[in-house]
């Protein structure tokens, strides 16, 4: 062993040395396009001594070599060059466009691959893309950069959820969110609690936990066609992160320091003139008074995000490193909000064994923490009192003065009526804090072992380790609907863990001159174990003898402390993928998995499997095209993906309740439970013309979601209270549409542009005769419901009961009628645009801006609803001041016309948790200006500093948009499948403008 | 070197398939317990009694803004659902009560009764049995025909109709009381009894009792069968619960009771304006037991001595805040830790009726009427009971909405009976004095009282200034009251035929209007 390494050694000095039997010098030059274009990024091997460069942003580089040496010049879209260093010190190369035939893509598993054989659609976004804003949760960023990618984001502010949704819902009990995957291996997006109309704060999500400047790229996995390869959860789609690695040659720092100030775009329209009745919570007067007004929309300050982050990479020929650190910290709109993120990665990768072995392993720990994320709905929620605060009393007396001592020696919130949704919204913030706190690390290491030329190995683990704390202490005199008499404390500490490992041998072999084959054989073990903790919720039982103390020692007898285990699941599977290419330009793909899951245990059912089958085929090297045409490509494949049920639905056990009594399971027994099954076809074309400067991708798909996993009521007399089907059918039908474009590739400007068009139409073909439709949220004014012919995200809301020529119905002391929940709309745009545009001026100045559209779909305001129970709507002010209100309405008792009205018994009527909601139903349609940024490289060579480049930038997010309704639509409560389209007392909206230093050493 | 690397990672690979054996075990809950697991200390039989006797009793949307409501014990200042609900006599809240009687009592004990007739545990089959009838009676009162004898079985399940729910609960109660006379130092129940503490024979009282009340609701539909089945609980060397000491109390097990909650946390509930009429007319001692005089004397303007203030129930509210200074509930409730289900207090008064009706029972009807309202007194530690059952002079008071304009809401009492025993008076007299004295002590456990107000017509209780009630679910006259609530809206689709049998066994249409088996509509004699 010992001799064995010396002899190691021993070689590895000869081998190092041997580089130097020649003369070393320096070569440089630059790399450009054929248009002279400079490529920064290009990669310069010295194939002999595996020394390597990269080009700076002019496309300089520069490399030790020697005479007689080979550089080989590559860069990605483009045919790589071969150079034989002469006597002469400057090789400039300049690369043709490849003609796409080249291009490596990441797919499923993170194996590479070129993009020429994938039979089905992906989209790549790049770093620069992504980080470009600098948002704060960078999931954001995702939106209008591909096609068939959903985004909505949480109203809760920095670090809150996004969800994110590829080619459509597909589930009735899931929801439909994609596989995140970072470096070929699965990661936990485990999303917290969302809120509902009733209220809630959004706990944030896994994907904020990553880095956005560790992100090299993000490939899109769109379709099951695409994922198959990952099992079941990749069913939904793939986010797969490729990160940054090392690269060879000089240490290379990174600095990035920004700042971005944030502020409200709107607030709902309020009246300041009309104040209460006595003593009344509503502003229901109708006599003018000269109030206080504005306070509403002052109450929120301008936030500030502080985003540094550090990099520093770099590494010989064996071995490359990568080490980051990046801080966020956040005040937002909200007073008192604060989220702050400490990040570390690291990174390296070692190449051992003469070079056929590489291992890499990567760390990424983070510690997030978030104090008083924003709720939404109508508990505990302080913009309800901010809002609809009574207009003749003090608002800035209320919010300074918001406790006060009792006779009990107490804290006592200052509040001016006893109502369920009213807290004083200092008190909220101030005495019920919420701080959520998430460390978290991901660690992994990667071997791959190049057996033969044509065999190699590739064996994978990660541990995925979270450790999460969710906290709200609410102190005594809290509102009492929610709160004990000596306070209420929410606590829960939680783990999440997956461990992944993984074992993939890769063959490649040229069968005969025309057929290639590339197989893939591989098994795959995935543990995971959600939510195991401990749980404590006082609720209105409070806590014991002392006020104010939050700890475990200070709870009533009643007060169950739980043992919590939200899931623990373990996957296995075995896979195989074989790519038969005839003579490069006709591809057959077939793939198959065989999934065992432990929550499908008992059923006989725990093991399944599915397969795929794709084609793809390069038109334009089979046949003789127009010369406009450089590049023409179809593909059509189909796929089958099962997915698992959840934990412990087959076999559940009984429950120990707070009085020490067992309660006995009475769900029905369920051993025939199948997976879900989706089944999705996909065709498509991609075209590029004019020597691949403008580029086509269309993709058409089919996706039928069936046997899905439902937990019915069992019918009363059966003995059971619940029971389990297979049942159920979603059908997702879509058109994706890509065009990418160079449109000026000048010397001095560039412009390139990418324009993305999605379109999908969802129907829900059918849920389970038993049931009339499955409710997903909502409150008694609207609700969220999917039923059978319908489609997700339909809203059932509260209308107008009209006669036959549409008169709004009145009773007999003309009061408005209302009918039950109708369909009001669908929370799904018909369809999305997304444009993106990058442009350069000269070797100085960059731009980019993105703009995005909606167009159809609709959302319910139900703020705007309560904001007229309350009397403090505009409207219902401007009613006031004209003394009635003009309507087409008929008396429902005897048909009689009725053209105007009082406000007070109409906008009361129309109002509260029960009103008619239909007014506030608006078209999601907007418009809007996501994303601009103007970027200045600064001259550094003059400086005689040692920084190779800087670059400054102005940001801008979420800057205009157009839209009816009077809140983002865009902008969600729930981040889940519930609610969608709803907002009820959300965070308003808010755009950001900052800046960005980029330094580079 | 590298070659057995290899080697370990693909040996790694392949055992990794040879382990699913492990998959069952992970997908149970270790939070959870198992059957297995409470076989330890003999907890798999009954651990779960705790829970169900605790499912008896339900929350607002099953008492409070239903029998409460419509019995008129509880008013609510809250119009919930713009108004219109429950206590305006269109249903909002319709299975509620129902689903947790079959979720929470009759689903598990099914499966407790299986568990320990494997085990030859036959009191524990008892047991269940008797709380399921005391269950399933008190549903019965909602909705008439249940799921009973069928209930466990497959595919459409027909419900019972009243009649044979009677005759299936007396004949069970046979077994039951015979099963546990015949263990009466049987000790297996103890650990699992909040309620008795494990004492068989106050569950024989309990179990007479219950066959006394379930025998006098049919004493109009059945009078033979209900004299016999009465008479037998009456005579059962077993006893009833003729002292507080005696009574079914249901545990809260550490819970606050459901009104405390309902009136000071949520503000939803208060007095209602028939306790301020009846119990201010009488001048009852019990009021300070029941309710918490009001801060403003404004609202008493007409009766100071009596500071108490009731909602009507089925009022016109204009808003929530205008009715929250009316009466709150006793701040007392907020140290209670259980609920009466049957009392000493009810068990005389039936024993006052059954008098009258003819059975033989230990007093006469005087006599059991002076103990029961004697029993209530000391049950809510009132003094002054003699006094008050010499009262003979007053009567209910008239009601006055003083937060409302004009006569909104405003009625006249039409109670003329007074407290004081007359033994000139007819039956029908005495019978409007027991059941009025019924419906005061039944406070807090109002679903008998709901029954006897419908079996009698007593107290002549109030009509609602607000019926929403609409071919919907039924009409309810101006001058009436609910009969029953629907049956839940799931049966219609979930079980088409057990439903249509339903409708059918209960005689009439499946509205609100209807009247049950034992609400005749006939003569009280």
């Amino acid at each position: 062993m010992k001799q064995k390494t010396i002899k190691h050694a021993v070689l590895s000095l000869c081998f190092l040395l041997s580089g130097f039997l020649f003369a070393q010098k320096t070569v440089n030059g630059t790399v450009t396009d054929e248009d002279g274009v400079p490529l920064p990024g290009a990669t310069v091997v010295v194939i002999e001594t595996n020394d390597g460069a990269t080009t700076d942003f002019d496309g300089n580089y520069s490399i030790s070599a020697s005479e007689g040496l080979t550089l080989e010049i590559s860069f990605v879209g483009y045919e790589s060059q071969q150079i034989v260093v002469g006597a002469d010190s400057t090789y400039n190369a300049s690369l043709a466009a490849g003609n796409a035939l080249d291009e490596i893509v990441v797919s499923a598993l993170g194996i590479k691959r070129e993009e020429k054989t994938l039979t089905y659609s992906s989209q790549t976004v790049s770093s620069d893309n992504l980080t470009q804003a600098r948002d704060v949760s960078f999931a954001n960023s995702l939106n209008g950069r591909a096609a068939g990618v959903e985004i909505r984001k949480s109203s809760s502010g920095a670090g809150g959820s996004t969800r994110i949704v590829l080619r459509g819902n597909k589930s009735l009990s899931g929801d439909s969110q994609p596989l995140i995957v970072i470096d070929g291996i699965p990661m936990v997006n485990n999303r917290g609690n969302q809120p509902g109309v009733w209220g809630g704060i959004d706990e944030g999500d896994g994907l904020s936990q990553v880095n956005p400047d560790d992100i090299e790229n993000i490939t899109i996995l769109k379709g099951a066609n695409a994922s198959v390869l990952y099992g079941s959860q990749g069913a939904n789609g793939v986010i797969m992160i490729t990160t940054k690695s090392g690269e060879e040659g000089k240490t290379k720092v990174t600095v990035n320091s920004g700042v971005t100030f944030e502020s409200i775009i709107s607030i709902p329209d309020l009246q300041y003139d009309y104040g209460a009745v006595g003593a009344d919570k509503n502003s229901w007067s109708t006599t003018r008074g000269n109030y206080e007004s504005g306070y509403a929309e002052d109450f929120f300050q301008t936030g500030a995000n502080y985003v540094n982050s550090v990099s520093v990479s770099g590494g010989n020929s064996k071995t490359k490193t990568y080490f980051s650190y990046y801080n966020t910290t956040s005040d937002g709109v909200m007073p008192t909000f604060k989220y702050q993120k400490n990040n570390v990665s690291f990174k390296q990768s070692t190449k051992l064994l003469n070079d056929k072995m590489t291992v890499t392993s990567n760390i990424i720990l983070t510690d997030e923490k978030t104090h008083n994320r924003t709720p939404s709905g109508y508990y505990l929620n302080p913009l309800v009192a901010l809002y609809t605060f009574p207009r003749q009393m003090d608002f800035n007396d209320f919010m300074t003065n918001y406790q006060s001592l009792n006779a009990n020696n107490v804290m006592e919130q200052n509040i001016y009526a006893n109502y369920h949704f009213l807290s004083n919204p200092n008190w909220v913030l101030n005495k019920q804090p919420k701080d959520d706190r998430i460390k978290r690390a991901i660690s992994s290491l990667n071997i791959n072992y190049q057996l033969s030329e044509k065999l190699s190995f590739q064996a994978r683990a990660s541990y995925d380790y979270s450790n999460k704390t969710y906290e709200q202490q609410h102190a005594a005199t809290s509102n009492p609907t929610n709160t004990g008499d000596n306070g209420r404390w929410d606590y829960k500490r939680v783990n999440d863990e997956l461990f992944y490992a993984d074992g993939i041998l890769n063959y490649t072999d040229d069968l005969s001159d025309d057929i290639s084959l590339t197989l893939i054989a591989g098994a795959s073990i995935q543990h995971q174990q959600f939510g195991e903790g401990v749980n404590v919720t006082s609720g209105n039982d409070g806590l014991l003898f002392y006020a104010n103390e939050f700890n475990f020692q200070n709870l009533p007898t009643n007060v169950q402390v739980q043992s919590a285990l939200g899931s623990r699941i373990e996957k296995q599977a075995l896979f195989g993928n074989a790519v038969i290419g005839y003579k490069d330009y006709l591809f057959l793909d077939v793939a198959g998995r065989n999934d065992y899951a432990s929550t499908l245990a008992l059923t006989g059912n725990e093991s399944y499997f599915y397969p795929s089958y794709g084609l793809s085929a390069i038109i334009s090297q089979m046949v003789e095209l127009p010369e406009i045409i450089s590049f023409a490509k179809i593909r059509a494949s189909a796929a089958s993906v099962g997915n698992e049920v959840p934990f412990n639905r087959i076999n559940p056990q009984n429950t120990v309740t707070a009085a020490g009594a067992v309660n006995r399971n009475t769900q029905k027994p369920f051993t025939d439970l199948k997976p879900e099954l989706i089944e999705t076809t996909e065709f498509g074309i991609d075209v590029r013309f004019l020597n691949n400067k403008i580029g086509v991708d269309l993709a058409i798909y089919n996706i039928k979601s069936t046997d899905q996993f439902l937990s019915l009521a069992a019918p009363s007399g059966s003995g059971f209270t619940t029971y389990f089907v297979n049942a159920g059918e979603i059908v997702n039908k879509g058109v994706e549409l890509s065009l990418s474009g160079k449109i000026i590739e000048k010397q001095n400007l560039s412009w390139t542009s990418t324009f993305n068009f999605t379109k999908n139409n969802n129907e829900v073909v059918e849920i389970h005769p038993e049931i009339s439709g499955l409710g997903t949220g909502g409150g008694d004014a609207v609700q969220s419901r999917f039923v059978a012919g319908g489609s997700i995200g339909d809203m059932y809301i509260r209308m107008h009961k009209r006669d036959a020529q549409g008169r709004i119905l009145l009773d007999d002391s003309g009061t408005p009628l209302s009918t039950d929940h109708m369909l009001a709309g669908n929370a799904e745009p018909d369809f999305s645009i997304g444009w993106a545009n990058n442009f350069t001026l000269g070797d100085k100045f960059t731009a980019g801006f993105i703009i995005n559209g909606k167009f159809g779909g609709e959302v319910y305001s139900h703020t705007e609803t309560m904001l007229n129970g309350f009397g403090v709507s505009a409207r219902s002010g401007a009613a006031r001041d004209a003394g009635s209100l003009s309507v087409n309405a008929a008396t429902e008792s005897t048909g009689a016309a009725v053209s105007s009205v009082d406000p007070v018994k109409w906008y009361t009527a129309l109002g509260d948790r029960n009103g008619i909601g239909e007014p506030y139903v608006y078209d999601r349609t907007n418009i809007r200006l996501t994303q601009l940024s103007i970027g200045y490289n600064l001259d550094t060579s003059t400086l005689g500093l040692p920084i190779e480049s800087a670059n400054i930038s102005l940001i801008g997010n979420n800057l205009l948009y157009s839209a009816e309704a009077p809140f983002d639509p865009e902008v969600a409560m729930s981040t889940s499948r519930s609610n969608q389209g709803i907002d009820n007392f959300n965070l308003p909206s808010t755009r950001t403008i900052g800046m960005n230093l980029r330094l580079t050493f | 070197m590298r070659q057995n690397f290899l080697y370990v990672l693909l040996i790694g690979l392949v055992t990794m398939y040879s382990c699913t054996d492990d998959f069952a075990e992970l997908n149970t809950n270790p939070n959870q317990i198992t059957t297995e697991s409470l076989k330890q200390n003999f907890n798999h039989v009954g651990a779960y009694f705790p829970s169900m006797l605790k499912a008896l009793s339900g929350n607002q949307v099953m008492h409070n803004l239903n029998n409460d409501s419509w019995v008129k014990h509880y008013a609510t200042p809250t119009p919930f659902v713009g108004g219109v609900n429950n206590t305006t006599y269109y249903p909002r809240w319709i299975d509620q009560y129902w689903n947790r009687i079959y979720g929470s009592v009759m689903a598990p004990g099914r499966q407790v009764i299986q568990i320990a007739e494997e085990g030859g545990f036959d009191m524990f089959v008892q047991w269940t049995k008797l709380i399921q009838i005391l269950g399933t009676s008190r549903l019965s009162a909602y909705h008439g025909p249940v799921i009973y004898s069928n209930y466990g079985s497959s595919g459409d399940v027909m419900y019972d109709s009243e009649a044979d729910l009677y005759n299936t609960w007396f004949s069970e109660l046979d077994q039951i009381v015979s099963t546990f006379s015949a263990n009466t130092d049987y000790v297996g129940f103890k650990d699992f009894d909040a309620s008795y503490g494990g004492s068989v024979p106050h569950w024989i009282k309990m179990a007479n009792s219950l066959r006394l009340r379930l025998a006098m609701r049919i004493s109009k539909a059945n009078p033979s069968l209900a004299k016999t089945q009465g008479e037998k609980a009456i005579n059962d060397a077993g006893g009833l619960i003729t002292t507080n000491a005696d009574n079914l109390m249901l545990s809260l097990y550490g819970e606050p009771f459901h009104e405390v909650t309902i009136c000071f946390s949520w503000n939803d509930t208060r007095m209602s304006a028939s306790m301020e009429s009846i119990l201010g007319g009488y001048d009852d001692p019990r009021a300070s037991k029941y309710w918490a005089p009001v801060a403003d004397a404004s609202l008493v303007a007409d009766h100071p001595n009596f500071p108490y203030k009731g909602i009507l129930n089925g009022a016109f509210l204009a808003s929530k805040a205008l009715h929250l200074p009316y009466s709150t509930i006793s701040e007392d409730f907020k140290s209670a830790s259980d609920r009466k289900l049957i009392d000493a207090a009810e068990v005389h008064l039936i024993l006052a009726e059954a008098n009258l009706r003819g059975w033989s029972t230990p007093l006469s009807a005087q006599g059991h009427y002076e103990e029961g309202v004697k029993q209530s007194f000391a049950y809510w530690g009132a003094g002054g009971v003699d006094a008050y059952l010499a009262n003979s002079t007053g009567t209910p008071l008239d009601y006055d909405d003083v937060v409302e304009t004009g006569d909104v809401n405003d009625f006249t009492s039409r109670i003329t009976s007074t407290v004081a025993w007359d033994a000139a008076g007819s039956n029908e007299d005495k019978l409007e004095k027991i059941i009025t004295q019924k419906w005061i002590a039944a406070y807090t456990n109002s679903i008998e009282a709901w029954v006897d107000h419908r079996r009698t017509g007593y107290p002549k209780l109030p009509y609602n200034y607000k019926n929403d009630s609409n071919s919907d679910f039924g009409i309810i006259a101006a001058d009436d009251f609910m009969k029953r609530m629907v049956f839940p809206i799931p049966e219609k689709t979930n079980n088409p035929s057990g439903y249509a049998d339903a409708v059918s066994k209960l005689g009439g249409a499946d509205e609100i209007g209807t009247r049950l088996y034992w609400d005749t509509g006939a003569s009280n004699f």
